[in-house]
């Protein structure tokens, strides 16, 4: 070392300190101890077919909402935020985020179910510049035209709340007040395998309400922390009510935003959101169990194996489109199914 | 287009002053708590239009808010973060001897904050690990952000010659993408290189002006100048073309690009980072120099 600064991190270290790698990979947690953890823990998943944008996604989330009991009763008067899966933009590059359609539809749904107010909230982890990322994205035009109000959370006022999970050792973490003052929290993530964490859907779409000027852009903190540790210790703390996964056309390969459109033709939807990444991870024909946040969520946040998940709506196995993964040793547990 | 631009600055102006807290402050949203990054920003703005009495309430603001160490916090509610320093470092720089101790505490505080290195070039990453720069929270990895703010803040106080000043060249050098300009610090992962931002791209620019031109200075500037047409939204447009002017290439239709960004901003509710950004994108001449020649005289370093 020529530089007055002598190293004080090994190389794994510095990779996920520079948003590298999801911390322990798909390794740690083996097979037959995990799966002891799920006793008496059932959650329901529903997976509606839609085939593209220009379908009736608010007929097909009405479905879903129907069909998992999340009727008017529970939504009537409150304050429904909705929070889409927007990282950065590219031309001609649609699949890196959440599809403003699906978007739209679920405002509608929810405005139907008399939501006392629907707003749209997002602190997207690699860019500043948020009405950018909206205009780019086509969510700026959706937004406009169903007057949904946007909050960035990135630039949000800050509480501090503890860190319950103890996932990682963060004793609390900062979140917007934006969210805190929401009472239904739905995640709208995109489907998408993730270079570092395998899989990236309904929970770590929560890195985005984490607001970037205390953990920066990219959110660094959380990888140096661990990142299928910090997906936990948000989710714990945000205890989001429900997700739709838009898995109309989703990203495989070099996801979150280098990689390819796969077109799957649906939506997934729940109220556990360990339950319905895992049913994502089997759609994308994956193995779940080389998900490290899913296998380290078992149990503890929700069930994420198949017979503890009722399956509604599609099976499976009339949707599942096997998703190519990068050849990298960390997540060749993820693609062996 | 000149008379146009020039109401339009003074109504991005009385806006921003409008939105100034009580204590002398700016929040990222009228409605927050007072905030060192638009604060700051707010004050280097209002200076470019003769408006010294909000810049210095601003610059006392961010002296009370100075901790022991010497470092600023992003907001009134948190001690850490603390990126902020530079922002803060640069906007004391600018008020002659009023705030010398509060410089430098600052100053000395960044010298001492560094992002985490190791001995490596990452091969996942193709950029070089062990190189010292700032990052946006303690014990992470060092960005191109609050590296850019950093060196901005060191050449200010007139410590281009410190050696963190030149670590933090160095870095930005290392993070430049080969097609042209910065993302957040990423230049390639795995198999992909990674796009570059116009906002980010405008932030480096900054903090290298004057510093002579280099191949990924022009290919930075040819980015922004490919990209900036098509955009109108504060933080990009307003970053960009302040990167830009620092280099002596604000584009010919810059006035009415600003125009426009500023029309549109002024039918959202009020961001005061965003209008200061504006305002210091539409000034007449580039505020860098002004900044740099305080810490760095005349002469072209």
């Amino acid at each position: 070392m020529s530089h007055a600064h002598e190293p004080r991190i090994s190389r794994r270290q510095l990779i996920g300190a520079a948003g590298l790698l999801a911390a322990g990979g798909a390794i740690g947690v083996g097979g037959a101890a995990w799966k002891r953890h799920e006793r008496g823990l059932r959650a329901e998943v529903f997976i509606a077919r839609a085939a593209g944008y220009d379908c009736d996604l608010v007929a097909a989330i009405e479905h879903s909402l129907d069909e998992l009991g999340v009727m008017r009763e529970e939504i009537r008067g409150k304050r429904v935020l909705l929070k889409p899966n927007l990282v950065e933009t590219a031309i001609g590059k649609q699949h890196i985020n959440t599809h403003p359609a699906v978007l739209a539809a679920a405002a509608e749904v929810f405005r139907r179910r008399d939501a006392a107010e629907v707003l749209v909230a997002e602190g997207q982890g690699h860019r500043r510049d948020s009405l950018l990322v909206l205009e780019e994205s086509g969510t700026q035009h959706a937004i406009r035209e169903a007057k949904l109000p946007f909050f960035d959370l990135n630039h949000d006022e800050v509480e501090s709340v503890a860190n319950v999970g103890r996932w990682t050792s963060l004793s609390e973490l900062h979140l917007p007040r934006t969210l805190l003052g929401a009472d239904f929290i739905v995640s709208l993530p995109k489907l998408k395998t993730h270079h570092w964490a395998g899989v990236t859907c309904s929970m770590k779409n929560f890195f985005g309400v984490m607001p970037g000027i205390v953990y920066g852009w990219p959110k660094n903190v959380l990888h140096w922390h661990g990142i299928p540790q910090s997906i936990l210790d948000i989710n714990a703390a945000v205890r989001p009510h429900l997700a739709i996964v838009d898995g109309i056309v989703g990203m495989e390969g070099d996801g979150p935003i280098m990689g390819t459109p796969k077109p799957v033709g649906c939506l997934i939807v729940g109220r556990n959101l360990p339950a319905v990444d895992a049913t994502a991870t089997r759609v994308m024909g994956l193995n779940v169990s080389g998900v490290e946040y899913l296998v380290r969520a078992s149990g503890k946040l929700g069930p994420i194996q198949e017979h503890n998940i009722r399956q509604r709506g599609e099976t499976i196995a009339s949707v599942r489109t096997r998703f190519q993964v990068l050849d990298v040793p960390h997540l060749r547990g993820l693609a062996s199914v | 287009m000149t008379a146009a631009v020039d109401s339009l600055r003074q109504q991005l102006a009385a806006r921003l002053l409008a939105a100034r807290r009580d204590d002398g402050s700016w929040g990222y949203a009228p409605s927050q708590s007072g905030a060192s990054e638009p604060t700051a920003w707010a004050a280097l703005a209002l200076s470019t239009v003769g408006e010294p009495d909000a810049a210095a309430g601003a610059a006392e603001w961010l002296a009370r808010r100075r901790q022991q160490d010497g470092s600023v916090s992003v907001t009134t509610s948190l001690s850490r973060p603390a990126w902020t320093t530079s922002l803060a470092v640069l906007v004391w720089s600018q008020a002659g001897e009023v705030y010398r101790t509060s410089l430098d505490r600052g100053v000395s505080w960044l010298c001492k904050a560094t992002g985490e290195v190791a001995d490596v070039r990452l091969s996942e990453a193709q950029h070089d690990a062990g190189i010292p720069g700032w990052s946006w929270v303690e014990h992470t990895h060092s960005w191109v952000e609050p590296t850019a703010y950093a060196v901005m803040a060191l050449r200010a106080a007139g410590r281009l010659e410190h050696s963190r000043t030149r670590d933090g060249l160095r870095l930005l050098a290392d993070r430049a993408l080969p097609s042209g300009g910065w993302n957040y610090g990423n230049t390639q992962v795995l198999e992909h290189t990674l796009r570059a931002f116009p906002e980010t791209t405008g932030v480096a620019l900054t903090a290298l002006a004057r510093l002579g031109s280099q191949d990924f200075v022009e290919r930075a500037a040819r980015f922004l100048e490919t990209e900036l047409p098509r955009i109108r939204t504060p933080l990009a447009l307003g970053w960009g073309l302040i990167g830009l002017h620092a280099w002596g290439r604000r584009p010919a239709d810059a006035g009415a690009w600003i125009a426009e960004a500023a029309e549109a901003a002024m039918a959202r509710p009020v961001n005061p980072l965003h209008d200061a950004l504006l305002l210091l994108a539409a000034a007449d001449k580039s505020p860098v120099p002004q900044w740099l020649r305080r810490g760095e005289g005349t002469a072209a370093p």
